[in-house]
């Protein structure tokens, strides 16, 4: 199920929260509504942690993570990387990257196999995505535009690029990724896909603003529905893939 | 290679290519209304007697309907569709399209189908097409508001020539309306020997009077009444008359030039003709042909009046029967042996009513003889006929023996008398728009216009060089006439003929409203007829077109009033992405 939620009357939860296979991360905010909402869907399964990033809240944005690892850029404070490692489930690796462009989660989209990461990163870092996260790294872009992170969301199950991206890239993508892809937005139209939601295998969270046509998009491609879909979603998603043939 | 991909519609979930909103059509029209800030409702003010149309302060614009000026005039005034400085580039109107909607005339209503382009929030540009309604009110401009006042001049311009004719003012008339010389005239009155013009402002006064000085010789008196003064901000109202005298000199006049001026002009002889008025005017010695030339100056500083004048035709016709040419020896003005055409001759004549009756023949001397052949007419001054006034100028006339007649010009084929003349001319002058004073209303005074009138149009008709400096018209029906009066006159060898391809189309029909005081059409000045508002168009049937036709000469479109017009259509996305989105790194790829 996806769920709709607003950071402090923000629609860009992506930015203010991150979600893996086992933790997830949630901005510390003068209302506790937002952390609520992920804890309800989320604390039979896995630690939902307040947190911030080198003190400011933007959680989503600054880093990166899989069900094996977290990235935190390199100002993130002792404190906090201590906070961390005190709440992050055992057997999740949290690691200090040292990267001119501190912003991880615009620059890499990944999974728990593989990782599209923006052009312009370090050698040093793709290693350490590499070697932390356990994954396949490529340098790639979505629709012409090199921060991946923004631009596509994509998990174990399947994920949404751009949707300027052609059939193509679409394609293309999704050979590396090894998931079925599909183009899509959140918030009524917006094309910030990492900004507007976050999602592992088995839930979803996106901003107040978006459709439920973009909700149908998600919950099929992200597999959320499980089992028991309604025929309308099990169409949809036919002539999405009819699309991708 | 690279194959748009479809996106399903935020909204709807219908697949459609890819755009800044991520939204179909369908649902992009519903949510937006990119005319909202357009006012669709203006009022148009425009003159009811000059027709023109209020564009801003002290600026009104002559147009057609359906015409471009006037479109473009509408959509200035239309709120909301000129984006405000500072206006940021995405928020802007731009509109693509404008064109006529088919209305009544006298609905007083103008309707504009305007299509304009937007970009609404996303980035997306919609285009989309309403109606604009514009209201026409009646609103005096200032300048016909100065017309029906009153005392609203600044600048009076009174013209005077002390003769007792009008040849002098139908010429200038005629000048005044080929050079546009009174532009900005209020009003124009005429008085028994002269003509008053009043002007809103004392420049264009005094461009008058510039104007006149250029074309005949004048003297100009200048003075100027206290209306009221600001004692406080140092600034006074005045009024300003200027006083122009032109010089009673006309031309065939005969003078007798008093004695230092003709000393003064290489001792010309003192009896002369005045052979041209312009700036200055031209004398011609009538027996040995030689010019000399008179500035206003040396005329108003020793003034004088003419011995004969030539108005209302003093003289007499002669039937020249031969014509010898003279040599002389003592010609030794350089220009006048140089000119060919100044040949003297000595010439035969007889009276015209003589023929037949009486045996009387005079022979002179004239600067004409070149021109003459036996069996020509020629018209001339008898001076022993004529009452000569000036003493002085009598007694010497008999000292020296002078001859009795001065052959003053030839009689050319065109200049026929009566009204046979008057039949044949297939031409017209324009007239000036006056009012004339209640000392010539009467009878008399009437006769006496229009003799002055046909003496002028006849001198018209037998001086080309005259022509030239006036307009001529075509008369309606001359073109009809024309085949059946040349075979008429074909046998006549007249040079001085006045010919249709002089004439100019007299332009009427098309006449409209101009931007400026004067109407123009193509460079000829034209009067608007007389407007009427008891009458459809207010009786200027010319100005109306037919419909659309104005604005398919002006390229704009025209919907007639047939189609069907939707108030506002459906507003349609231009396949065209937003500039926010082309900013982006996206590329085509």
């Amino acid at each position: 199920m996806a769920t709709r939620c607003q950071y402090e009357s923000s629609n860009e939860i992506g930015v203010f929260s991150a979600l893996t296979n086992s933790y997830a991360l949630c901005a510390i905010g003068g209302s506790e509504n937002f952390y609520s909402i992920f804890e309800q869907e989320l604390a039979e399964h896995i630690p939902v942690i307040h947190t911030s990033i080198s003190g400011v809240r933007m959680v989503g944005n600054m880093t990166v993570g899989n069900r094996r690892g977290l990235l935190v850029p390199s100002t993130t404070t002792d404190q906090e990387l201590q906070h961390l490692r005190n709440s992050l489930p055992d057997g999740v690796v949290i690691q200090r990257v040292e990267e001119r462009l501190s912003a991880l989660g615009n620059c890499v989209a990944c999974n728990d196999h593989v990782a599209l990461i923006h052009t312009d990163l370090d050698r040093e870092t793709e290693d350490i995505i590499s070697d932390v996260l356990g994954v396949e790294v490529f340098r790639q872009t979505v629709a012409g535009n090199a921060l991946v992170g923004s631009y596509c969301k994509f998990t174990n199950q399947g994920g949404v690029v751009h949707p300027r991206t052609t059939v193509e890239d679409i394609e293309e993508l999704s050979s590396l990724t090894c998931v079925p892809l599909v183009a899509g937005t959140v918030n009524r139209g917006s094309d910030v896909l990492g900004g507007g939601m976050v999602v592992n295998d088995w839930a979803a969270f996106v901003g107040m603003d978006t459709t439920s046509t973009e909700i149908s998009v998600v919950e099929s491609i992200f597999k959320l529905k499980g089992e028991e879909g309604g025929d309308i979603v099990k169409d949809m998603r036919a002539s999405l893939i009819d699309q991708l043939s | 290679m690279s194959t748009p991909l479809q996106i399903l519609c935020c909204l709807c979930g219908t697949p459609t290519p890819p755009n800044a909103s991520a939204t179909c059509t369908s649902c992009l029209s519903t949510q937006s209304d990119i005319t909202r800030g357009v006012n669709t409702e203006v009022t148009l003010h425009q003159c009811r007697s000059c027709q023109r149309w209020f564009k801003e302060e002290n600026k009104w614009l002559g147009c057609d309907l359906e015409s471009r000026e006037l479109m473009g005039l509408c959509l200035e005034k239309t709120s909301g569709l000129k984006s405000k400085r500072g206006t940021k580039e995405e928020h802007k109107i731009k509109l693509t399209d404008a064109s006529w909607v088919w209305t009544e005339p006298h609905s007083m209503r103008l309707k504009v189908k305007a299509t304009i382009q937007k970009e609404v929030d996303g980035g997306v540009i919609l285009q989309q097409s309403f109606i604009i309604t514009y209201i026409v009110r009646n609103q005096q401009c200032p300048g016909c508001q100065a017309n029906f006042t009153q005392g609203a001049w600044k600048h009076l311009v009174q013209v005077r020539q002390r003769v007792g004719h009008k040849r002098t003012f139908l010429y200038l008339e005629q000048i005044i309306l080929k050079k546009q010389g009174s532009k900005g005239a209020l009003s124009i009155e005429v008085f028994k020997d002269g003509m008053d013009f009043y002007f809103g402002e004392r420049g264009k006064g005094e461009r008058f009077i510039d104007f006149l000085e250029n074309e005949v010789p004048c003297k100009v008196k200048k003075s100027k009444k206290l209306i009221g003064t600001d004692v406080k901000s140092n600034i006074s109202n005045y009024k300003f008359t200027s006083l122009v005298e032109i010089a009673p000199l006309c031309k065939d006049d005969l003078l007798y030039l008093p004695k230092g001026l003709a000393k003064s002009q290489s001792s010309i002889n003192r009896l002369c003709l005045v052979k041209n008025v312009g700036e200055v005017m031209q004398i011609v010695d009538p027996v040995t042909g030689q010019i000399g030339t008179i500035s206003g100056g040396d005329f108003w500083g020793n003034y004088f009046r003419p011995l004969v004048t030539a108005a209302r035709s003093r003289m007499g016709r002669y039937v020249v029967l031969d014509q010898t040419p003279v040599w002389e020896e003592k010609n030794n003005a350089k220009r006048q042996t140089s000119r060919q055409k100044r040949r003297v001759a000595e010439l035969t004549l007889m009276k015209e009513s003589d023929m037949g009756s009486s045996d009387s023949q005079v022979v002179v001397r004239s600067h004409l003889g070149y021109l003459c052949k036996s069996g020509d007419t020629v018209l001339c001054y008898n001076l022993t006929d004529t009452n000569i006034v000036d003493d002085e100028a009598r007694e010497n006339l008999e000292k020296t023996n002078m001859q009795d007649v001065v052959v003053v010009r030839k009689l050319y084929g065109g200049g026929k008398g009566g009204e046979e003349g008057k039949k044949l001319r297939n031409w017209r002058l324009q007239r000036l728009d006056v009012e004339i004073a209640d000392d010539l209303r009467g009878k008399k005074e009437e006769e006496k216009m229009n003799v002055d009138e046909e003496d002028f149009l006849r001198e018209l008709e037998s001086d080309r060089e005259m022509r030239e400096r006036v307009n001529l018209y075509k008369l309606s029906e001359a073109k009809k006439r024309t085949s059946s009066s040349d075979s008429e006159s074909e046998n006549e060898e007249d040079d001085q003929k006045v010919q249709l391809e002089e004439l100019l189309d007299s332009l009427d029909l098309d006449s409209k409203p101009d931007a400026d005081d004067q109407m123009v059409v193509g460079g000829v000045p034209v009067t608007l007829p007389d407007f009427n508002e008891d009458l459809a168009y207010g009786g200027q049937v010319g100005l109306a077109w037919e419909e659309g036709a104005r604005a398919n000469q002006d390229g704009i479109g025209f919907i007639d009033r047939d189609e069907k017009v939707e108030d506002k259509t459906q507003p349609v996305m231009v396949q065209q992405f937003g500039k926010e989105f082309m900013k982006g790194s996206f590329k085509f790829t």
